[in-house]
């Protein structure tokens, strides 16, 4: 009788590549975004230029205390201009002919909210960049504000919990929907616990961006601004996928594909339950919330049936 | 030595001058987003590009917040760049142009003088360019459209020095001279390649290099962000000698020059002077012309340079003059008079102890007559012969 010795995970071999962050970054302990910076970089490879704004990403990518830092080209801009700033740049490499992977990295209050505007137009002009929404559901490094991607019910900052209001009121925004249906070349979701997925996206987003804009809205749940511990970060990512709150597909021009089906999903209280930002929320509260997790997935259903990715 | 190329004259808007500088100029990246009484900048350069006359990347951007960020950031990863825009449009761009003059980005950009909101007014005015005056930009003003052409040529060669290495605002007015059709000497591709040419001898610039780390845009906190606003702060004081210098070689190149920070028009014997900026100068100097004629001691200075402000060549032209006259085409709110009397004001101790007035015209498309200066240039004498005067006219409510 031979044993066969378990196949490991290509995804392992990324993290051969060269790590260009510095040891020890100033994020919260537990935050999924440095997995989600540092995976990036090794699986984009050096010749990068990253885009960003102030946010919790800025402490890694900015630069902080002099001890944070990273060995890639970086472009610092205001919320109001990461899509344009990351065209600008873009634009004038194909104009001197230089095959650069530029990446614009934001949260969902950059993307969802205040630089919507430019990324829209970045879209509708299909330019030639990769998009990293890392969405944590709100203004994180502010202190914890609601932001257009909150979703109902839940307990921000800006949306707190008390006698006459009861958590954010709206469901917020679909933004990856959104933006696949814009029609780029390539929009896609991801999470931090399903490595191996959101590495073939960023593979794919790398390639698709020759044909113009390739955009990637990454669930990152945040552990000081959502109330769990620092060890279960990637444990309320897999719940997100496996309670159909957070699906993952793709979308080429318009057509969809899911790249991970969850049999038998969880009941979305599974999720909720792990989360401190939802846990005042009554019985007919939680069933709005399953009702908008049930319909986006149904709309994503619904396009794979309708418009399914060849 | 002067090479005289074979003129060239074409009958050209302001606007349509302000597109050739541009094209003459080769940018790499160009951003447009129409705006009332710019659209014509951006549409001649749209159709220099379907024409294949403009090799540049053209992005029609959905506002012109992003038009400000594409060109800066363009010019960071290393290339020559051009935008456009005016009134409101300035004012969405001022985040954006925070960002292009801090981290020295190099842009040039033109901006259609208009009013500004909240009283809708779809004419001239300065408001948009006096509002931006702490913008760390270098902000130019053209007389003409021969003038704005000029400008935007002599633009890049100063944005783009290594002792400067700002943003420059070719300002000129919406209007009055954005849509008035004037004679302009088209300069020839050789010509304005030659006149940029020394630009490729100096040090290389940063820029942004994939794959190097090298940030743009970090965190500067304490001594860093000290140093970094005091080295802007003197690249704009440099930038006033450089803009004489870089005016007296576009004579050598093109024959023409314009006195570059101020224009001193007949003011060496003059006892009272008008000062003005833009489409209005050239009324000033006919008035001007005409008491002449009748032996009145009267002189203009043209201002071209707003910021940096030219307190040094103003202090030399205006000292021993026994009135002043300051032509605001725009409103200093909490100040009650024109921000370039204010300006003018804050040198009047170098200038000398002399009745400084203001005369705020030509606001929303209220035309600055030749009887308005006339009128101007009387007070101003009046009050040089020591009659009482007033510190600040409101022009058009006068009447």
């Amino acid at each position: 009788m031979t044993v066969k010795a378990k196949k490991r995970n290509k995804v392992f071999d990324y993290f051969k590549a060269e790590d260009p962050f510095s040891g020890g970054l100033t994020l919260c302990p537990g935050c999924p975004l440095e997995l989600l910076l540092r995976f990036t970089a090794k699986v984009l490879g050096k010749e990068i230029v990253f885009v960003g704004t102030p946010s919790c990403s800025a402490t890694v990518l900015y630069g902080q205390n002099r001890q944070s830092w990273h060995k890639l080209a970086y472009y610092s801009c205001l919320m109001t201009g990461v899509a344009s700033s990351a065209t600008g740049i873009t634009r004038y490499y194909r104009k001197i002919g230089k095959d650069i992977t530029v990446v614009a990295f934001t949260g969902d209050g950059c993307s969802a909210d205040i630089g919507f505007q430019p990324l829209s137009g970045a879209a509708e002009r299909n330019e030639n960049f990769i998009y990293i929404t890392y969405d944590n559901e709100g203004y994180m490094n502010t202190g914890i504000q609601k932001s257009s991607t909150t979703p109902i019910g839940a307990r921000t900052s800006t949306t707190p919990v008390g006698e006459a209001r009861r958590g954010n009121p709206n469901p917020g925004k679909n933004v990856p929907f959104l933006m696949a249906m814009h029609k780029i070349p390539y929009a896609a979701t991801a999470t931090l616990s399903h490595l191996d997925d959101l590495a073939k996206k960023l593979i794919k987003a790398k390639e698709k961006k020759k044909e113009g804009l390739a955009y990637l809205h990454v669930f990152s749940p945040c552990p000081t601004g959502w109330g769990f511990e620092s060890d279960m970060s990637i444990a309320v990512c897999r719940m997100a996928v496996q309670t159909h709150y957070f699906p993952l597909w793709e979308a080429e021009r318009g057509r969809f594909r899911f790249t991970h089906k969850t049999t038998r999903p969880k009941p979305l209280t599974d999720f909720l339950e792990m989360v401190r930002k939802f846990n005042h929320l009554s019985t007919e509260e939680i069933a709005l919330l399953v009702k908008e997790a049930e319909e986006r997935y149904s709309l994503v259903e619904g396009m794979t049936q309708l418009w399914p990715m060849a | 030595m002067i090479t005289r190329h074979k003129e060239k004259i074409r009958t050209l808007t302001g606007n349509a001058a302000a597109a050739y500088g541009a094209m003459l100029c080769r940018p790499d990246v160009i951003a447009l987003y129409p705006i009332t009484p710019q659209s014509e900048v951006i549409e001649q350069l749209a159709s220099f590009s379907a024409d294949g006359l403009l090799d540049a990347e053209m992005v029609e951007v959905e506002g012109e917040n992003s038009a400000i960020n594409i060109v800066t950031s363009a010019s960071i990863a290393g290339g020559r760049v051009f935008t456009a825009t005016s009134s409101w449009g300035l004012a969405f761009m001022y985040d954006g142009m925070l960002q292009a003059s801090g981290f020295r980005a190099p842009v040039v950009m033109v901006n259609v003088n208009r009013e500004m909101p909240g009283i809708l007014a779809v004419s001239s005015g300065q408001q948009d360019m006096t509002s931006t005056r702490d913008s760390g930009w270098i902000q130019v003003v053209a007389e003409n459209c021969q003038e704005i052409l000029d400008l935007v040529v002599m633009a890049y060669r100063l944005a783009e020095d290594h002792d400067v290495q700002l943003p420059v605002m070719v300002n000129y007015d919406g209007f009055y001279l954005s849509y008035l059709a004037e004679g302009v000497n088209l300069p020839s591709q050789e010509e304005v390649h030659a006149f940029l040419a020394p630009l490729k001898d100096q040090p290389p610039r940063p820029v942004l290099v994939p794959g190097e780390p090298l940030g743009s845009g970090t965190h500067g906190i304490l001594e860093g962000f000290v140093e970094l606003r005091f080295k802007h702060s003197t690249a704009l004081e440099r930038s006033k000698a450089k803009f004489d210098e870089i005016d007296a070689l576009f004579r050598e190149s093109f024959g023409r020059s314009y006195g570059g920070q101020i224009e001193e028009y007949r003011t060496n014997d003059a006892e009272v002077v008008l000062m003005v900026s833009g489409s209005a100068a050239g009324t000033a100097k006919a008035v001007v012309d005409s008491l002449r004629n009748k032996g009145a001691k009267v002189g203009v200075v043209k201002l071209r340079m707003f910021r940096p402000f030219p307190r040094e060549r103003i202090v030399r032209a205006l000292t021993g003059k026994k009135a002043i006259g300051i032509v605001d085409r725009s409103v200093s709110f909490g100040w009650n008079c024109g921000p370039l009397f204010m300006e003018l004001k804050a040198i009047s101790e170098e200038i000398g102890t002399v009745p400084i007035m203001d005369f705020i015209d030509g606001l929303a498309n209220t035309d600055i007559t030749e009887d308005h200066i006339a009128d101007m240039i009387k007070s101003v004498q009046n009050a040089a012969k020591g009659e009482p005067f007033k510190d600040v006219t409101w022009v058009s409510l006068e009447e």
